[in-house]
């Protein structure tokens, strides 16, 4: 027989029990919301790895990502059109109209952004594209032509290098300065048409990809001394061969993007079939890069800013996915950066770049296209993997990428 | 006895004010988290955007196109002139400027939706000449960004992404 207290005390805790058990539920009312993705604001993995930052969103082809030497901001080109903007926010800045079209661009200062491209969109070899100068303290939109008939552009020792025509058979290099003067003009010539260069780790020498006089391929690999003025041919490739892309000076040797320019795509229609090749710096017969794997397919290479890593966009073998891998030339060993299967990895030759720092790379991709409808819940400008977009990726210090 | 009757009557008090608890907490989890999912939603009555996969299947890259779509009152309270707009545009940001439609609804009763037809044009494709490596060599897809606005604020979007 129950006392009257017991009674009390029994109800008491049976009560007692009941709130904690409602308590206990109470999380829920802590449901975080679901937030559109904001492409600077975090850090996403849109299947490229965890780390990964999205730069840009939105439709559009972009290419050409080009870091401000300081790292806080990027230029790439949309469609043509060159635009860049902050890596933590999504002001983006318009350097040059739409109906240019912008072949490469390169920072000569945080607020200076040299452009190679053409006013007039023929896209035709009897319009040469010429050197513009932007800067974002004034109208970015008027372009000050500086040079015409310039093949390539490229960062040089605090200055800006460009490879400029010299009739229809014969190219020269020139130093520019941040404010468009010209520092230095070779007078030697180079027979053929520079289409690319990147320079040697101390920056006194740049190696050039050449297109000889006649020819409709890019097949010779010269040195050109920035010094002395002068240069002198490493490589020319046999038959058919051409050089992708710009080719990249690491240690003592020479590393370029080639093969046949006629190989038919492989089965799954995809690219044709380039590999990694290297040259001493003294010259030589071309050879298979080591420790990249035999059926590596190369897409496109990149330097890092110390001089000791090389930046790989490519598949380790013609039916793996496309994906970025950093190769320690010394150690010959390659390292997956991105394990991806999902995304498309642009694999244009210029379309990775190193930030100044060394710890990431900015990349272009976009998720497979379907061929139904998509329909999203976002803004188009907002959306991040329907279209290709830029993607900061961290790849390490040098011993973390290297292991 | 009565100690038995009074523990299973105790119990079953345990068990429905915990019920009671749950469902109160459910009711609080899920009427909210719906308005988050929308990231248009500025508050009050939502709305929603209801479209047909296979009409937007059959959409060609031709002039006089149409598309019905349907617009949910989703909230307690009697929606008056909802804004439907649709702006039709290129993937490629360089070829055309958006086209941009728009249609009024007058008043969309709570929990019932109202069907809006738009007539539009899709922009030719185009021509896949030969480009510089900057421009994209795959031709460019079309894009419908459908968005319902009340008076009050509140808004909801679909973009549609249509294969070449």
């Amino acid at each position: 027989m129950l006392s009257r207290a017991g009674l009390v005390k029994r109800v008491a805790v049976l009560s007692v029990a009941a709130v904690f058990v409602a308590a206990g539920c109470a999380h829920a009312d802590k449901d975080v919301s679901i937030e559109p993705l904001v492409p600077a604001a975090g850090r996403v993995d849109p299947g490229l790895g965890p780390g990964t930052r999205a730069l840009s969103s939105g439709p559009g082809y972009k290419a050409s990502p080009r870091w401000s030497p300081g790292g806080d901001r990027i230029a790439f080109t949309i469609d043509g059109y060159v635009v860049d903007r902050p890596t933590d926010s999504e002001e983006l800045r318009r350097w040059t109209t739409r109906d240019f079209i912008a072949e490469d661009s390169e920072w000569i200062s945080e607020d200076t952004l040299m452009i190679l491209g053409a006013a007039s969109p023929s896209g035709k070899e009897e319009n040469p594209n010429s050197l513009y100068r932007a800067r974002a303290d004034e109208n970015p939109l008027e372009l000050e032509q500086v040079e015409k008939e310039v093949s390539a552009i490229g960062p040089g020792r605090g200055v800006l290098i460009s490879a400029l025509g010299r009739g229809a058979f014969e190219s020269g290099l020139a130093l520019m300065r941040g404010n468009g003067d010209l520092r230095r003009l070779y007078s030697e010539s180079i027979k053929g048409r520079v289409a690319s260069f990147s320079l040697s780790p101390d920056g006194d020498e740049a190696v050039l990809a050449v297109r000889p006089p006649g020819d409709l391929e890019v097949s010779r690999l010269h040195v050109f001394d920035l010094r002395k003025g002068e240069g002198r041919e490493i490589t020319r490739l046999d038959g058919n061969q051409e050089i992708i892309g710009t080719p990249q000076w690491t240690g003592q040797h020479l590393y370029f993007v080639a093969g046949e320019k006629n190989t038919p795509v492989d089965r799954d229609g995809s690219e044709p079939l380039y590999e990694i090749y290297r040259v001493p710096e003294e010259g030589g017969a071309p050879e298979a890069a080591p420790g990249v794997g035999e059926d590596f397919v190369a897409a496109s290479i990149r330097v890092s800013p110390d001089g000791e890593r090389l930046a790989l966009i490519g598949r380790l073998n013609p039916k793996s996915p496309t994906n970025l891998y950093v190769l320690d030339p010394l150690a010959k060993d390659l390292t997956a950066v991105t394990t991806n299967e999902d995304m498309e990895i642009k694999t244009g030759p210029d379309d990775l770049a190193w930030s100044p720092e060394g710890d990431s790379v900015a990349v272009i991709a976009r998720g497979t296209p379907s061929t139904e409808p998509e329909v999203r819940v976002t803004p188009a400008d907002r959306l991040l993997e329907d279209f290709y977009n830029l993607y900061e990726i961290p790849v390490g210090g040098p011993k973390e990428a290297t292991r | 006895m009565r100690d038995v009757v009074f523990w299973l009557s105790g119990a079953a008090l345990a068990f429905l004010l915990t019920a009671g608890a749950f469902l109160f907490l459910a009711n609080l989890a899920t009427a909210p988290s719906e308005k988050r999912l929308n990231p248009d939603q500025a508050g009050g009555e939502s709305v929603d955007l209801i479209l047909d996969r296979e009409r937007l299947a059959s959409l060609k890259s031709l002039p006089d196109q149409s598309l019905a779509l349907v617009v949910e009152n989703q909230g307690g309270e009697q929606l008056s002139n909802v804004n439907v707009t649709l702006r039709v545009f290129s993937e490629n940001t360089v070829l055309s400027n958006p086209r941009y439609y728009r249609q009024t609804v007058e008043k969309i009763p709570a929990g019932e939706a109202a069907r809006v037809r738009f007539e539009f044009d899709l922009p030719a494709r185009e021509d896949p000449v030969a480009r510089p490596r900057t421009e994209n060599p795959e031709p460019s897809r079309e894009i419908l960004e459908i968005r319902v606005t009340t008076p009050e604020g509140n808004s909801t979007v679909r973009t549609v992404i249509l294969p070449p």
